[in-house]
């Protein structure tokens, strides 16, 4: 009997919404880079190959190569042909002076959207401070 | 030009009327095999097919199915008459042109209630590992088959020529076939990538890869057997013809129990998507061409499930999907040629 077996691990996903505004490649970065400051995987671990993420999200392979080399950039994944990309130990950088300025105009705007697609202040409020204990105590040795 | 034995021209004729008539039982309920949110390859709001405009363009394809299903029948066994056993491959012809007929009309009726699918994508971090068990021992049996053939015929002698052509050919399309089951494995785009729906989905892989396995096998001995049964006993050589049948019949029944993707399994469950939009394949529809023909060059996935149908399909707009196509094609491109220019010594 010919059989095709999908060991699978721990199921961690990446969902990406084509209908939105945010171009896919951008969506496919943050979406990874989310997992990895959540500590879901290790220093040495392989993420899948561009052409086999590629194909499960149905999208061009060269869309995921670009967000893969975004990531490659900023330190969190060492990027080999073939091989597929390998999570790196990261150092965390310094924040500098304008590193405050580039995370809080985008959050003010998502509040504002939230606000004007009917979310309360305090729901809002809730999500932000439950979304940033949950990266804390993940990130905390 | 020298003529078959009675015997012979009635089971090749007989089993050729039976693929036309399993044809169309085929066509005839596939409307109810696919996808909930998938009718006549057009996405369509969940409950649709059930609902009166669903009902409506059901029945008045059955009715055209069955009309030209009819026509092209009479057209075979007058065909095979007037012509001889030679008309009788253009039977299953007639008969998927007829029944494409029949399915166009009915997704013309469908498009105007297309909706679009949701656009959310999910897919699994994790690399996974893909086994496959006693796969490429499995697989490569065939190749032991045909080369012990090869084998027999260098140590006796026969038919060299022949037996080099016929082997050949065969592994061409065996590699064909090969390649066709590693990109099940490799290549295909998930429709759900987590919860039932995915076990289902891979269940439903599964099934077809080993009806992809069992083809092989197939081929592989009803060849091994015309090349190895004396031609003066055509009648035995024969005997596996109708087995096809029984084969195509068997593999039917398995997926048509399954559903495309696994999806008569269990009930239609919500999709796990937050926009409420129905799932069908996740592809757009403007991305299948006549309904039947996938074409997106931004997918870069070789093997999509068929949107109206059992199994999978290939997307067009890869290159790798030509060579497939070529390697598929090729071997009885060169069975028809070796035919047609005498090269072979005629058997049937």
């Amino acid at each position: 009997m010919y059989k095709l077996l999908f060991a699978c691990a721990s199921p961690v996903m990446l969902r990406i919404d084509l209908a939105s505004r945010v171009p896919v490649y951008e969506q496919i970065a943050n979406g990874l880079r989310a997992e990895l400051v959540s500590g879901k995987f290790n220093p040495g671990e392989k993420l899948p190959t561009v052409r086999t993420l590629a194909i499960n999200l149905g999208v061009h392979h060269n869309t995921v190569a670009e967000a893969y080399r975004q990531l490659a950039n900023e330190g969190w994944l060492e990027l080999k042909r073939h091989r597929g990309a390998i999570i790196r130990e990261r150092d965390h950088p310094e924040a500098g002076p304008d590193t405050m300025e580039r995370f809080t105009r985008p959050l003010r705007e998502l509040v504002a959207k939230g606000l004007a697609d009917g979310l309360s202040p305090s729901s809002l409020a809730r999500e932000m401070i439950e979304t940033a204990r949950g990266l804390e105590e993940r990130t905390s040795p | 030009m020298t003529h078959q034995p009675l015997e012979i021209q009635v089971i090749v004729a007989a089993t050729i009327g039976g693929i036309v008539i399993l044809n169309a039982a085929i066509l005839w309920f596939m409307p109810r095999l696919t996808r909930p949110d998938l009718y006549f390859a057009v996405t369509v709001p969940p409950g649709f097919p059930n609902g009166p405009d669903g009902k409506s363009i059901l029945g008045r394809y059955r009715k055209e199915l069955m009309l030209v299903s009819v026509l092209a029948l009479v057209v075979f066994v007058a065909g095979i008459t007037l012509l001889g056993i030679s008309f009788g491959p253009a039977g299953p012809l007639i008969q998927t042109a007829a029944g494409f007929i029949a399915f166009y009309r009915a997704r013309n009726r469908v498009l105007p209630h297309a909706v679009q699918p949701t656009m959310i994508r999910e897919a699994e971090l994790q690399p996974y590992t893909r086994i496959i068990p006693g796969g490429w021992i499995a697989a490569s049996g065939p190749f032991v088959l045909l080369g012990l053939c090869a084998g027999y015929f260098w140590i006796h002698g026969s038919s060299p020529a022949r037996g080099i052509i016929y082997a050949l050919t065969m592994n061409v399309s065996l590699i064909g076939l090969t390649v066709l089951l590693y990109g099940l494995a490799h290549w295909v785009r998930p429709v759900y990538s987590g919860g039932p729906e995915r076990a289902r989905e891979l269940q439903f892989r599964r099934t077809v890869a080993a009806v992809i396995l069992g083809a092989e096998y197939y081929i592989t001995i009803q060849s091994l057997w015309l090349l190895l049964v004396p031609p003066h006993q055509g009648l035995i050589s024969l005997g596996l013809f109708p087995l096809a049948l029984i084969f195509a019949l068997v593999v039917i029944v398995v997926l048509a129990r399954l559903g495309q993707g696994g999806s008569r399994l269990a009930p239609p469950q919500k999709s796990a998507t937050t926009s409420g939009a129905p799932v069908g394949d996740r592809t757009a529809d403007r991305y299948w061409k006549l309904g039947v023909f996938y074409f997106n060059p931004d997918d870069s996935a070789i093997v999509v499930e068929k949107r109206f149908g059992l199994g999978y399909s290939l997307n067009f707009a890869r290159p790798t999907t030509w060579g497939i196509m070529a390697l598929l094609l090729i071997a009885p491109l060169v069975a028809v040629l070796a035919r047609v220019t005498q090269f072979l010594p005629k058997r049937v």
